[in-house]
C-alpha cells in the first residue's frame, strides 16, 4: 500500500507538482516519502515521516528537473526510515523506481543480483528492481526495453514507474495495483489515484493490468505486454478537486460524519418509487438471481457486508458474508449459481479483489459495490453498483459505510423482489433522521466522562451487531484504546470477565420487542458488575433504570435503527479521539486503501 | 433565521458573486453553520470557500475582524440574508476600481427607507451615514453591499463599539470624519431583504422571475426527480434532485422544493418553499407556506393562505401574505387547518384534526 506519482513537463514545476501530489495521495500510506528528479542527471530525495518531513528536507531553491516520480510509502518489506523510503536506484545511482505493491520473488532475484554483484541498500523488495534494469542496460538495452525485461522478471503485484539519468520520460506498468494516467496541457501525469493529479487536469486514462506507458512532455503512450500500441479511452473526471478539501471542520472525519445525509440522498437518487413501491436499480436490470449470496469483504467494510447478509437473510434469500482474506473458493461452496458481491470503498482492496477473482473463476457471477468509479473492482465484476458517497478522504470510514448499507440494503429488495412500503418511507426519512442525531448529538459531553477509560465495549442483537462492531472498530482506529464489540448473548459467555467501573459498555437497544428486552436484560448484568452503561434507543423510557447514559435516535424502520445508532458511535469516537488528542484523519500504522494482502 | 432560507440565499449570493468574478469566498459563519458548511462543502461553482467562525455575534464589523488573516486585497463584503443580483456587484465593483475609494457602499433609490442605513451623496462621495433616518433629506438606502481595501479593518479595530458591537457602518463614519474617500454606488440592480421568514416567499417569485434557472445545465425539474404523468408542474417551480411526485398532484406556481422531498396523491402546493426531505401527504393542501426540512404534512392537512398578521416576539406584523411557517421536523398529523400567519417552531407535534392560529412553540404538541 502505497501511492505513486510522476510528471513529465517542460519547466521548474515539477517538483512542486510532485510534492503536492503526494499530499493528495497521504491517504494511501504516509510513513515514508520520496522524489527523484531528471535535470538531466538524477538527484534524489527521501525521508521517513510524512510527506511534511520530505518536504522540510527539501533544499529551497535547488530541486529542479522536468521529468520526476514521488512516492508516499506504507511499509510491508522492512521499517519505515531513510534508506528504506522510495525511490530505489541502482548501484550507479542512474535509474529510480518507485513501486507499489509486493514482488513475491524478490528474495531469489535479490540473491541472484547480489551473486552478479549488485550492493542493495534497503530491505525493501522494490530494490531488486532498479537493479534488475542496471543489468539490462549494461547488456546494451535501451531505458524502455531494459525496463520491460526488468518487469518479465518479477512476480507479484505492483504498479512500478522508473526514470532514467539522460532520458526525458517516465516508464511505467501495471499489474493488480491501481494506476491512472492524466493527461495535462504542459506534461503528463501518472499516479496511483486521481486526487494526485485533478488540480492540473481531469482527462484521465485508466490503465488495465499488463499494459505499460511511456510517459513524455508530449505524448502518452500505452503497450501491451509484447509492446504493441493501444488505443485508449480518456475518461473525464467530474468531481470537484476541492470536494477534498475539509469544509471548515477540524478534520475530514468530522466532515464526513456531517455529510452522510447528502450521502445517502445521492445513493437514493432515482433508486427508489414509493408510488410504485419499487426499488430501481438499472445497474441489476439483467440479473435475475435466487441461490445462495455471497458476500466479500475487509475490515468496515466488511461489517457493511454483515448486514447486507442479515437484510438478505430477512427477504428470505440465502446469504453469508465472509472476511474477504478468508476467502477460499477450494473449501467453500462456490458456483456458477452463486453471486459473489464485493463491498470495498476503494475498489482496490486487495484481500478483496483476490476473493473477487477467485469467485470469477469458480464460475460464480461477481459483483462490485464501490465508491470509486472505474476502480479495479469496479471493472472486474459483472456488475457494479456505485454507492455514491463521494471522495471519503478520512482513513476511518464513515458515510462510505452508511452508503455501502443503504446501497447494500437497495440491492437486497432488487434480488428479492418484495415490495416493502413501510421500508421505502423509511428509506426517504432517513436523511432527515440522521441530520436530527447529528443536530442532537450530546457525543461531547459523553466522551469528556468515559475518555480516561480502560476499554470500551459495544453490544447488540441482531441487525445491531454488524453496528457494535464496527463501533468497537472505530473507537480503536481512532482512539488507540482498547474496544470490542460482540452480540450482546455472547457477553456472558466469557467477556463479562473483563468488565470493571473503568470500562464503559455501549448497548445498542432500538426497537422495542423482545430484542430490545433480552439486550436491556444483558445490559443488567452489566449494571451488576458496576460497569458503566451508555444506551443508543429510540425509547429513553426503556433504559430508565439500567443506563447512567442514553444517546437518543430518532424511531424508524427496524432495519434501519442501525444506520441511526452508528451515526452516535462515530461521533463518540470521533469526541473520545478528540479528547485524546489523536491524530484523527492519519491514526498510526493505518492507511486509507489496502492494496496488499 | 431557518436553515432553509440561510442556505437558498447563500446560493444565490454566491452564484452572484462568481458571476461578478469573485475568485475566492471567505463564509462567514455561526448559527447552524454545519449545514451551511455540509450543503455547500469546500467549493461552490469551482470557487473556494473558506469558513470563519463568529462564535458571538458582535456585528458585521466584528465578524469581518474574523476574517483578518485571510484578507489582502480588494474584497467585497456582503449579507448572507439578502437576495443580490449580479448588476449592483458589479456597479460596486467598479466604481471602486475606478476612483481612489477605500470603501465603495451599494446604494438604491427608495422612497422608504424605514429601518435600514439612509445614505446622503455629495457626488459619489459619502457624507452621511444614518440608520432610519426621519428627516426627509435625500437618502439612499444602505444595500450591504461594499467593495473595500484592507485596511479598513484596521479602522474597524480602531473604532470604538457601540452597544458592545462592532459595526461596518461606524467604521465608514469615522473614515469619512477622517477625510478618506468613501464613496458610493446607485445601483439598479436586484436586491431582496430577506429580514422575516415570509420574506422568502416574496424572493422566490422575485428570483423565479429574474434569474435564468437553467445554467449550467440544470433545469428548473432536477432529472433525477420522479413525476407522474398525471401530476401538473408549473414552469415556475423548482424541483430539486430526488423528489418524488406522485399522480394528481398540482405543483403551482413559484413553488421551491428541495432534495428529497415527497409530494402525495392530489396535494396541491403554490407560493411555498418547501425544504429538504420533508414530505406531503395526500391532499394536503399548502399555498403561502414555508416548511422547514424533514417536516411531515399528513394527509388532507389545509393551509389556505392569504394576508394575515403575524407576531413574532413581542411585535406584530400586519398584512403579512403567510399560510404557514412550520419549522425543521414539525410532525402534521394530518386534517388539521392552519389559519393564515400560523407559525409553528421545530419537532412540534400537531395532531390530527387540529385547527392551529398564532404562534406554537418548538416541541410543542397540539390537540385537537
Amino acid at each position: 500500500m502505497c501511492g505513486i506519482i510522476g510528471y513529465v513537463g517542460s519547466g521548474d514545476e515539477t517538483a512542486d507538482i510532485l510534492m503536492s501530489g503526494l499530499f493528495n495521495l497521504e491517504y494511501r500510506g504516509y510513513d515514508s516519502a520520496g522524489i527523484a528528479l531528471i535535470e538531466p542527471s538524477l538527484t534524489m530525495y527521501k525521508k521517513a515521516g510524512e510527506v511534511t518531513e520530505l518536504e522540510r528536507s527539501l533544499p529551497s531553491d535547488t530541486v529542479r528537473g522536468a521529468v520526476g516520480i514521488g512516492h508516499t510509502r506504507w511499509s510491508t518489506h522492512g521499517a519505515p526510515s531513510d534508506a528504506n523510503a522510495h525511490p530505489h536506484t541502482d548501484c550507479n545511482g542512474d535509474v529510480a523506481v518507485v513501486h507499489n505493491g509486493i514482488i513475491e520473488n524478490y528474495q531469489e532475484l535479490r540473491a541472484e543480483l547480489a551473486d552478479s554483484g549488485h550492493e542493495f541498500e534497503s530491505e525493501t523488495d522494490t530494490e531488486v528492481v532498479p537493479h534488475l534494469i542496471e543489468s539490462f542496460l549494461e547488456t546494451g538495452a535501451n531505458p524502455e526495453h531494459a525496463f520491460r525485461l526488468a518487469i518479465d522478471r518479477i512476480d507479484g503485484s505492483y504498479a512500478i514507474a522508473a526514470v532514467f539519468e539522460d532520458t526525458e520520460a517516465v516508464y511505467a506498468v501495471r499489474k493488480h495495483s491501481p494506476l491512472v494516467l492524466g493527461l495535462g496541457e504542459d506534461g503528463n501525469y501518472l499516479a496511483s489515484d486521481v486526487p494526485a493529479f485533478i488540480a492540473h487536469t481531469d482527462r484521465v486514462i485508466y490503465l488495465e493490468d499488463g499494459e505499460f506507458v511511456r510517459l513524455t512532455e508530449d505524448e502518452v503512450v500505452v503497450t501491451n505486454t509484447t509492446g504493441d500500441v493501444l488505443e485508449k479511452t480518456v475518461d473525464t473526471i467530474d468531481w470537484d478537486p476541492q470536494d477534498a478539501g475539509k469544509s471548515g471542520y477540524g478534520h475530514y472525519m468530522l466532515k464526513e460524519i456531517n455529510e452522510q445525509p447528502q450521502a445517502i440522498r445521492q445513493c437514493l437518487q432515482g433508486r427508489t418509487s414509493e408510488h410504485q413501491q419499487s426499488v430501481l436499480l438499472e445497474e441489476l436490470a439483467d440479473l435475475d438471481h435466487d441461490g445462495l449470496v455471497q458476500l466479500v469483504a475487509c475490515g468496515t467494510s466488511y461489517h457493511a457486508a454483515m448486514y447486507g447478509e442479515q437484510l438478505l437473510q430477512e427477504r428470505g434469500m440465502q446469504a453469508q458474508s465472509f472476511f474477504a482474506s478468508e476467502y477460499d473458493a477450494d473449501r467453500i461452496a462456490v458456483d456458477n449459481e452463486t453471486l459473489v458481491i464485493g463491498v470495498t470503498q476503494s475498489g482496490e482492496t486487495a484481500d478483496t479483489l483476490s476473493a473477487l477473482r477467485e469467485a470469477n473463476r469458480a464460475g460464480a457471477a461477481t459483483l462490485a459495490v464501490t465508491n470509486v468509479v472505474g476502480s479495479s473492482a469496479a471493472r472486474e465484476c459483472e456488475y457494479v453498483v456505485y454507492i455514491r458517497a463521494g471522495p471519503e478522504i478520512s482513513v476511518a470510514a464513515t458515510k462510505s459505510f452508511v452508503s455501502q448499507q443503504i446501497t447494500l440494503a437497495l440491492i437486497a429488495s432488487t434480488l428479492a423482489d418484495v415490495s416493502l412500503p413501510r421500508f421505502l418511507r423509511a428509506l426517504q426519512r432517513l436523511p432527515d433522521h440522521i441530520q436530527r442525531v447529528l443536530d442532537r448529538t450530546t457525543t461531547p459531553a459523553v466522551a469528556s466522562e468515559i475518555a480516561d477509560s480502560e476499554a470500551y465495549f459495544f453490544i447488540g442483537r441482531g441487525t445491531h451487531v454488524p453496528v457494535a462492531l464496527e463501533g468497537a472498530l472505530k473507537m480503536k482506529e481512532i482512539t488507540y484504546k482498547h474496544a470490542e464489540g460482540f452480540p450482546s448473548g455472547e457477553l456472558k459467555h466469557g467477556p463479562l470477565a473483563l468488565l470493571t467501573p473503568n470500562t464503559p459498555v455501549i448497548a445498542l437497544v432500538t426497537n422495542g420487542g423482545e430484542t430490545a428486552t433480552k439486550t436491556i436484560g444483558n445490559v443488567n448484568e452489566v449494571a451488576a458488575r458496576d460497569a458503566p452503561v451508555i444506551a443508543v434507543t429510540d425509547a429513553r423510557e426503556s433504559v430508565e433504570g439500567v443506563s447512567d447514559t442514553v444517546l437518543e435516535v430518532p424511531r424508524t424502520h427496524p432495519w434501519l435503527a442501525p444506520v441511526l445508532a452508528n451515526v452516535q458511535l462515530q461521533l463518540l469516537s470521533y469526541w473520545v479521539a478528540t479528547r485524546l488528542g489523536r491524530p484523527i484523519d492519519k491514526p498510526r500504522h493505518l492507511a486509507k486503501t489496502v492494496t496488499v494482502e | 433565521m431557518l436553515p432553509v432560507l440561510s442556505k437558498t440565499i447563500l446560493e444565490h449570493v454566491f452564484n452572484a458573486l462568481i458571476e461578478s468574478g469573485v475568485t475566492e469566498i471567505i463564509v462567514v459563519v455561526g448559527y447552524k453553520r454545519n449545514r451551511i458548511q455540509s450543503h455547500f462543502g469546500s467549493s461552490h461553482r469551482n470557487v473556494p470557500l473558506t469558513y470563519v467562525v463568529q462564535e458571538r455575534q458582535l456585528g458585521t464589523g466584528h465578524a469581518l475582524l474574523k476574517t483578518r488573516s485571510h484578507i489582502d486585497e480588494t474584497c467585497v463584503v456582503i449579507n448572507g440574508d439578502q437576495i443580490v443580483g449580479t448588476e449592483l456587484i458589479d456597479d460596486v465593483v467598479e466604481t471602486h476600481q475606478t476612483t481612489d475609494a477605500v470603501a465603495t457602499l451599494g446604494l438604491l433609490n427608495r422612497t422608504e427607507i424605514g429601518e435600514y442605513g439612509g445614505v446622503l451623496l455629495e457626488d459619489n462621495s459619502v457624507s452621511e451615514i444614518i440608520e432610519g433616518p426621519q428627516d426627509d433629506r435625500n437618502y439612499r438606502l444602505n444595500t450591504g453591499v461594499y467593495a473595500l481595501e484592507p485596511s479598513v479593518v484596521d479602522t474597524i479595530e480602531a473604532t470604538p463599539p457601540s452597544n458592545g458591537e462592532h459595526l461596518l457602518t461606524d467604521a465608514f463614519r469615522k473614515l469619512v470624519e477622517d477625510g478618506e474617500p468613501v464613496r458610493g454606488v446607485v445601483s439598479d440592480g436586484l436586491w431582496v431583504d430577506v429580514a422575516y421568514p415570509w420574506d422568502l416567499l416574496d424572493a422566490t417569485e422575485r428570483l423565479i422571475d429574474d434569474i435564468d434557472w437553467t445554467h449550467d445545465g440544470k433545469s428548473a425539474v432536477n432529472s433525477s426527480a420522479i413525476l407522474h404523468e398525471t401530476a401538473v408542474i408549473s414552469p415556475s417551480a423548482i424541483i430539486e434532485a430526488n423528489c418524488e411526485i406522485e399522480p394528481g398532484a398540482v405543483i403551482g406556481p413559484n413553488v421551491s422544493l428541495g432534495q428529497n422531498v415527497t409530494v402525495g396523491t392530489n396535494a396541491v402546493v403554490e407560493r411555498s418553499v418547501v425544504d429538504t426531505d420533508a414530505r406531503i401527504g395526500q391532499n394536503a393542501t399548502l399555498v403561502d407556506c414555508i416548511v422547514g426540512q424533514g417536516a411531515r404534512i399528513g394527509a388532507g392537512t389545509v393551509a389556505p393562505g392569504g394576508p394575515s398578521s403575524v407576531q413574532i416576539r413581542n411585535r406584530v406584523y400586519e398584512d403579512v401574505q403567510l399560510g404557514a411557517l412550520l419549522a425543521d421536523r414539525v410532525y402534521d398529523g394530518g386534517g388539521s387547518t392552519y389559519v393564515p400567519g400560523t407559525v409553528v417552531g421545530a419537532d412540534a407535534t400537531i395532531h390530527s384534526g387540529a385547527t392551529i392560529s398564532g404562534t406554537i412553540g418548538a416541541e410543542a404538541e397540539v390537540y385537537p
